[in-house]
């Protein structure tokens, strides 16, 4: 008991002792982060968070606008000679954070080695149609392809590590060294991440000194945080019934803008119940999207009527659409041969189970669907599972319904993944076990042909007949909610929640004080 | 009492091993597959078989037990499969801060509960009886998910005194160290209480006291010291518990704990991450329970004989 109480009274004594608060630098930019990035590696970051920061500190040839198009990057320009060739064209005066040119052999030596299967790179399959890498001179690299491969510029967005990084199986920490324009000067593994500005960025240094990622997991404590001042910015991480409360405080606002990460309902196909077409479009006349997304998501998405987004190159607005029509959605169950056995009175027509994860919002959204299809008689059961087996569940194909976000999303060939019929788990994301011989047709010529405007006549297509045939439901595309200090200034946010915008913002002194 | 000792010692090995196996198959009873979870949505079935091969995960169960067990005896951990980095030093980084945030909440709960278990016997039925009593349930019944935010917004936003989370400096330790101190402060108010009223009813402390000793004097060395033992057994229990369970509080003030860490791995199926959390929260607990027993040998001598 004594040790134990003096133990316990020294700890405290001890913490007094370290000294007072440490106070936020107040040039420091902080942003707070739901969970720990996985690996800052760009060969295996894949994660969102871990993206975040890696395309802050690495460049790649090229790099993502958001929307399914790609700017220069360390590459100044390319062209296609061919179909199946891409010559890249490398700024002189690029430069990694130890200062020495990024090369041509640098750009080699990082593709390789995620093509190397010893890394056990998971972007190995992006690379996939990747034939040879020529060096054709220090700032001039050639990537043959086995085929016509058309995302292919979407994977060029792969940041680059120096040649002798990228020799080793997997750099961590502050080893890592890219040529973005941010520099990696601090990593306290799962807690903290600081940047500071890279003084030969080839665009120009950043005006922000430091920039801070922050591992916050409680959403409350994250709205908290920026309250207080200690956090500069959260974007898309706070709970939607927090926003009017931060709205009041004078010193943060809020920014809401178009986001990618496009929300859906999953069907199983092979389900004796789902495979009928007419039933299909019930369940989407019978939900209520406007109204979820009003009461439950605080306005915070737009209503979507497909996979890609109106800014998006290859969007096509004039697709079928459902709103609600409960009248229609019973006549069309009906006509499917599911007659309601008591009309108006409480026994379904059927009932299916609708899988879901353990988020709080994500129940409260099953319990609005369940409430919604009981309208037209069809008895939901809601299954809320922990995140892991839920995930599992799905790539299993174990389900009926489901509910899940596509997010990033990029090039328009993701409909091969997830329509072929070709592409049923494991080997893709034809997770309903949609078979469509004209969709297979289309998406393989989607991915093969070089000419734009018959890639967007392609994706149109496709547009149309996902809306038509339904394999799975749009529901609505997320918002991007940032809420950020207002002395952030210059920060422009992207549609897929790249932080890019960082090297051109700045900060506007004099530091907050609080507003309460 | 030596040989009590080295038997509750030896207990750590057989526990240890218990625990370690259990978690292993049950791990790998639930449904979740690492592989998957890593490599993503559009991984080829091949690269994903050459992950599988790379971790290990392709050999038999058994297999894959006997080389933990071996790796375990030899004090390898393994690497975590997300992150690459090796098990013992994500264990011994979060394990400290855990240990940390432990011997802070069980300071703040002695300082709490020790005054004012010892002035509520000394005062019975007394107004500050009655408001130990009244603080000792408020504190039991509030769950901490309300009390911590509760504490950050009194302290940290409506006073600007505290940081509202993270780690570092003692003012990140004071509120989430006062959110698990205060909860078990209410049960060791009681208990203080208890055992210090029945520990002043005995006759050796009348016998003191018409002796001539003073009654500050009497409580101190006769009535004090012996209210102890109880009071050790639950700090070691707690203690225990704080090792293993302060997820919730961790969470909140984005602690860098143990546990943390663990729900971490076991949302992302790092299999060595959770097996090394597990084996180590599990000797924990039982060397924390171990200690406790031992401390209350040193305090209650007719014990020993038993």
């Amino acid at each position: 008991m004594k040790t134990l109480v003096a133990l316990s009274l020294l700890a405290t004594c001890w913490a007094a002792c370290k000294g007072p608060p440490a106070a936020p630098p107040s040039q420091a930019v902080t942003i707070a982060l739901e969970s720990a990035p996985n690996d800052l590696d760009p060969r295996f970051s894949t994660d969102a968070n871990s993206s975040r920061i890696t395309g802050l500190v690495f460049a790649g040839l090229v790099r993502s606008d958001g929307l399914g198009a790609v700017t220069p990057d360390l590459a100044a320009s390319w062209e296609r000679e061919g179909e199946k060739t891409y010559v890249f064209h490398l700024r002189p005066q690029a430069r990694f954070h130890d200062g020495s040119r990024v090369l041509a052999a640098d750009v080699r030596a990082t593709y390789l080695s995620v093509l190397d299967p010893r890394l056990g790179s998971p972007k190995r399959e992006e690379l996939a149609p990747l034939e040879d890498i020529e060096i054709v001179d220090d700032s001039t690299v050639r990537f043959h392809l086995r085929k016509p491969f058309s995302p292919f510029l979407a994977a060029a967005t792969l940041g680059v590590l120096p040649q002798r990084l990228a020799s080793k199986p997997h750099v961590t920490g502050a080893a890592l060294i890219g040529a973005g324009p941010f520099r990696l000067s601090g990593v306290s593994q799962g807690e903290s991440y600081r940047l500071e500005p890279f003084d030969g960025y080839w665009g120009g240094a950043p005006r922000l000194r430091t920039v801070i990622f922050r591992v916050v997991p409680d959403a409350v404590v994250r709205g908290l945080e920026l309250a207080k001042g200690t956090i500069t910015l959260v974007q898309n991480a706070l709970e939607p019934e927090a926003l009017p409360w931060l709205r009041r405080r004078a010193h943060l606002e809020t920014i809401v803008s178009p986001g990618t990460s496009f929300h859906y309902l999953g069907l199983n196909l092979r389900h004796p119940i789902l495979s009928n077409l007419k039933v299909r479009r019930a369940i989407a006349l019978a939900i209520d999207r406007d109204a979820i997304v009003t009461h439950l998501l605080s306005g915070q998405a737009a209503v979507a009527t497909g996979l890609l987004t109106p800014g998006h190159w290859a969007y096509e607005p004039k697709v079928a659409t459902y709103e609600r029509d409960t009248v229609r959605a019973r006549r069309l169950l009906d006509e499917a041969g599911y007659l309601d056995p008591d009309g108006e009175g409480p026994k379904p027509r059927f009932s299916l189970t609708f899988k879901t994860s353990t988020v709080e919002l994500r129940r409260r959204i099953a319990e609005a669907l369940q409430f919604q299809l009981r309208d037209v008689g069809i008895d939901l059961k809601i299954r809320s599972l922990e995140w892991a087996t839920f995930y599992s569940d799905v790539r299993r194909g174990n389900f009926e319904l489901f509910s899940l976000a596509w997010v990033g999303i990029d090039d328009p060939d993701i409909y091969h993944s997830i329509l072929h019929s070709d592409m049923e788990p494991p080997y893709g994301n034809n997770r309903g076990g949609y078979v469509n011989p004209l969709v297979d047709a289309l998406t393989e010529r989607g991915r093969t042909t070089g000419d734009i405007e018959e890639r967007r006549r392609i994706y149109s297509r496709l547009q149309k007949i996902a809306a038509r045939d339904l394999p799975f439901i749009p529901l609505w595309w997320e918002k991007n909610v940032i809420v950020k200090d207002r002395r952030l200034k210059g920060f422009r946010p992207r549609p897929d929640g790249d932080l890019i915008g960082l090297k051109d913002a700045f900060l506007d002194p004099p530091p907050t004080r609080l507003a309460r | 009492m030596i040989r009590l000792a080295g038997r509750r010692v030896a207990a750590v090995v057989p526990t240890a091993f218990g625990v370690a196996t259990l978690v292993f198959f049950l791990l790998h009873a639930v449904p979740g597959d690492p592989v998957d979870l890593m490599l993503g949505e559009s991984a080829r079935v091949a690269d994903k078989e050459a992950l599988r091969e790379a971790l290990g995960l392709d050999r038999p169960l058994t297999q894959q037990y006997a080389a933990f067990l071996l790796g375990a005896l030899r004090g390898d951990l393994g690497q975590s499969i997300v992150t690459g980095l090796p098990v013992g030093s994500l264990l011994a980084a979060r394990f400290a801060a855990t240990v940390e945030l432990a011997l802070a909440a069980i300071g703040l709960a002695l300082l709490f509960s020790l005054p004012l278990g010892v002035a509520a016997a000394l005062r019975r039925g007394s107004w500050i009886d009655r408001a130990s009593l009244a603080f000792a349930l408020a504190v039991v019944s509030v769950p901490n998910f309300w009390l911590g935010p509760m504490l950050v917004i009194v302290f940290a936003i409506l006073l600007d005194l505290l940081p509202v989370s993270g780690s570092g400096t003692w003012a990140h330790l004071l509120l989430p160290a006062g959110t698990l101190g205060l909860a078990m402060s209410g049960m060791l108010t009681r208990m203080t209480r208890g055992s210090l009223i029945e520990a002043l009813s005995q006759d050796y402390v009348r016998t003191a006291r018409a002796k001539g000793l003073s009654y500050l004097a009497v409580v101190a060395k006769h009535g004090i010291v012996n209210a102890l033992p109880p009071v050790v057994t639950v700090i070691g229990l707690e203690f225990g518990s704080l090792l293993a369970g302060t997820v919730i509080t961790e969470t909140i003030f984005a602690w860098p704990g143990l546990g943390r860490l663990t729900i971490e791995a076991i949302n992302q199926r790092d299999y060595p991450v959770v097996q090394g959390c597990v084996l180590l929260i599990g000797i924990c607990f039982v060397v924390a329970n171990t200690l406790a027993d031992l401390l209350q040998l040193v305090l209650e001598p007719r014990m020993r004989e038993g």
